[in-house]
């Protein structure tokens, strides 16, 4: 072995060390942040769902074994009390709310084509749809609960048509059967320009003279519609609708600042119970345990979402 | 003789074909206006209320036209909460929360774009993992994890606890990413040819390069700042402190009655972010977009 390849080689595996001392400076601090806040909650969170915290004393954790899932499942120590029945209505509330995933999906599917145009004027409406989505649901929750009002806009449309009472108007969001739907609403009203967007950009995505082709084939819109622009818009689709179904189970800003979890708790959802627990209670473990579940529940749902909207590729 | 009929008949089909695009628009224009309608009217509606000074605030029927209109809401929106203070805690969370949020995800994704090392790509997995593992207690841990660094007991303490965990962003890293793939690699070789360091490569030619994505960057973590109010209002306890978003809760809380002052104050705390919106809605939509495909 002559000098000259041994240094090259030296040279070489420096350069390898150089590099590798570079590239992990520069991520750095997104390492940092990132352990601390996205990768230790995901460990931690886990291990104090089978703790109990003791605020008072720096968060002093003591083990506690299962006795968190016992008391949200009813069974060991909690045998007699049964399941924790906030909890359960919660995640029910929760999960009835993936009832919007369809609704704002082929809503924003019909929004993206509708506006998928060039006509004069259509950049606005763009920018109109789209104001939603940009505002803190700290003004959105409360410009709702005016609408919703004994005496607001909604009532005054739902009494003209003759659906309510027009001498005693109620407050949609105090009606225990109704409030949770009237939320749903608000969600959809927020959600649908961001989707929009979304499927606007997978629309112009698809080949042209794919659909041109296939109309000087003679298909009509309705063919096209099927054939060309569904299948097209599948991977936007799959996205869209896993998005829109976590957050779904997820929901909480909406009750937040419009119910709090009320009228007689029948806005309860699965996070608003985690928050109301922690916060709330300060009851971090047992919160933390209930997060647990939720986390299981969602894992399930988005894998039978991406069964369903990957199984349509198929077909 | 024989042409004219077939002119005449193109005419017609022509007419045909031109009443139908008519009609087609027309039915577009409706749907369109109805839709913007039902988007916009709970903030004209608020926007009434804002700029009202009597008769009843729910009104039967609802009208858009203010009653009494004057400014008086506004000012006794500022009198009773610091509003003006929460505006500058919002632009100083904003500034330094996008300062923050564009350093880290430029800094972090040039590795992982342009360069080769060990583990790049079970951090590029991780990355993406955090994206679907659920983190349902997040919001606790964080809470514990900001106390025992003693950051909730000094104000500048506080500021850095809102704004640290957003850093964080793997879209943001996705994002940046993807634009320093689009640069392409020879440029980079020959300016290390030339004997560049990374960092000046880093900040002369990929930074330069990838402004557009920058700008999407920061707009939406600008949004992202400026609308979040949960974690504030669990994270600070003093109410000078308190982002307007958080500050607009908090109101609605304690004067719920004074509903056209509570609309005053929503009125101003949507201002700048359609401002900022309308401005930059290209940026905004491109990372929009981007974030989704990554």
């Amino acid at each position: 072995m002559t000098n000259s390849s041994f240094d090259r080689k030296r040279g070489e595996r420096g350069r390898v060390w150089r590099d590798l001392v570079i590239a992990y400076l520069f991520m750095l601090p997104m390492l940092v942040v990132k352990i601390l806040f996205t990768f230790w909650p995901i460990i931690f969170g886990t291990a104090l769902a089978f703790a109990t915290v003791n605020i008072g004393r720096g968060f002093s954790l003591e083990w506690v074994g299962l006795k968190n899932f016992e008391e949200l499942f009813g069974f060991g120590a909690f045998a007699g009390r049964g399941p924790d029945r906030d909890f359960w209505y919660g995640l029910t509330n929760s999960l009835k709310y993936i009832l919007v995933v369809p609704v704002i999906q082929i809503l924003s599917i019909a929004l993206a084509m509708l506006v998928n145009r060039t006509i004069p004027l259509i950049g606005l409406f763009r920018t109109a749809f789209y104001v939603p989505v940009v505002t803190s649901f700290a003004v959105v929750g409360l410009m709702w609960q005016w609408m919703y009002d004994q005496y607001g806009p909604i009532n005054f449309m739902l009494t003209s048509l003759g659906l309510m009472d027009a001498k005693n108007p109620t407050n949609l969001l105090n009606n225990p059967v109704i409030a949770l739907w009237a939320i749903m609403f608000v969600t959809l009203w927020k959600g649908l320009g961001y989707y929009m967007v979304l499927y606007l950009a997978g629309l112009q995505n698809i080949d042209r003279s794919l659909e041109e082709a296939a109309v000087i084939d003679g298909a009509n819109r309705w063919e096209v519609f099927w054939n060309i622009t569904i299948p097209g818009l599948k991977p936007t689709i799959l996205v869209c609708s896993l998005l829109s179904t976590i957050s779904a189970i997820k929901v909480f800003e909406e009750i937040y600042t419009m119910t709090r979890g009320g009228p007689a708790g029948s806005t309860f959802t699965a996070m608003f119970f985690i928050y109301d627990k922690s916060f709330g209670d300060y009851r971090f473990g047992y919160a933390a345990a209930a997060g647990l579940v939720v986390a299981v529940v969602s894992i399930i749902f988005a894998a039978i979402n991406f069964r369903l909207t990957r199984g349509n590729q198929n077909a | 003789m024989l042409n004219e009929t077939a002119l005449s008949e193109a005419a017609t089909l022509r007419q045909k074909r031109r009443t139908r695009k008519l009609l087609e628009n027309i039915g577009v224009y409706t749907l369109l206006i109805l839709v913007a309608a039902i988007s916009i009217y709970p903030f004209l509606w608020t926007i009434r209320t804002s700029f009202s000074t009597s008769g009843g605030i729910f009104e039967f029927p609802p009208s858009l036209i203010p009653i009494e209109p004057s400014l008086k809401n506004y000012i006794t929106v500022t009198q009773i909460v610091p509003l003006l203070r929460q505006l500058w805690n919002s632009l100083v969370i904003c500034f330094f929360g996008v300062l923050g949020s564009v350093l880290v995800a430029a800094l972090g994704a040039y590795p992982l774009a342009k360069m080769k090392f060990w583990g790049r790509d079970i951090i590029f997995y991780a990355l993406i993992a955090t994206l679907v593992l659920p983190n349902e207690a997040g919001l606790i841990v964080n809470f514990i994890t900001v106390s025992r660094l003693q950051l909730l007991t000094t104000e500048i303490g506080q500021i850095a606890a809102i704004i640290l965990p957003a850093f964080g962003s793997v879209a943001n890293v996705f994002l940046m990413r993807q634009a320093y793939l689009g640069i392409p690699s020879e440029l980079l070789e020959a300016a290390r040819i030339d004997g560049a360091s990374e960092l000046s490569i880093w900040w002369k030619i990929m930074l330069p390069l990838t402004m557009p994505t920058i700008a999407a960057v920061s707009i939406l973590q600008f949004v992202a700042f400026w609308n979040s109010f949960l974690w504030p209002i669990i994270v600070m306890r003093d109410r000078n402190l308190y982002p307007l978003s958080a500050g607009m809760l908090d109101l609605a809380g304690s004067f719920s009655t004074n509903t056209r002052a509570i609309s005053a104050g929503a009125v101003l705390m949507m201002i700048p972010i359609l401002i900022v919106f309308l401005f930059f809605q290209r940026y905004f939509m491109r990372g929009l977009e981007g974030a989704v495909k990554g």
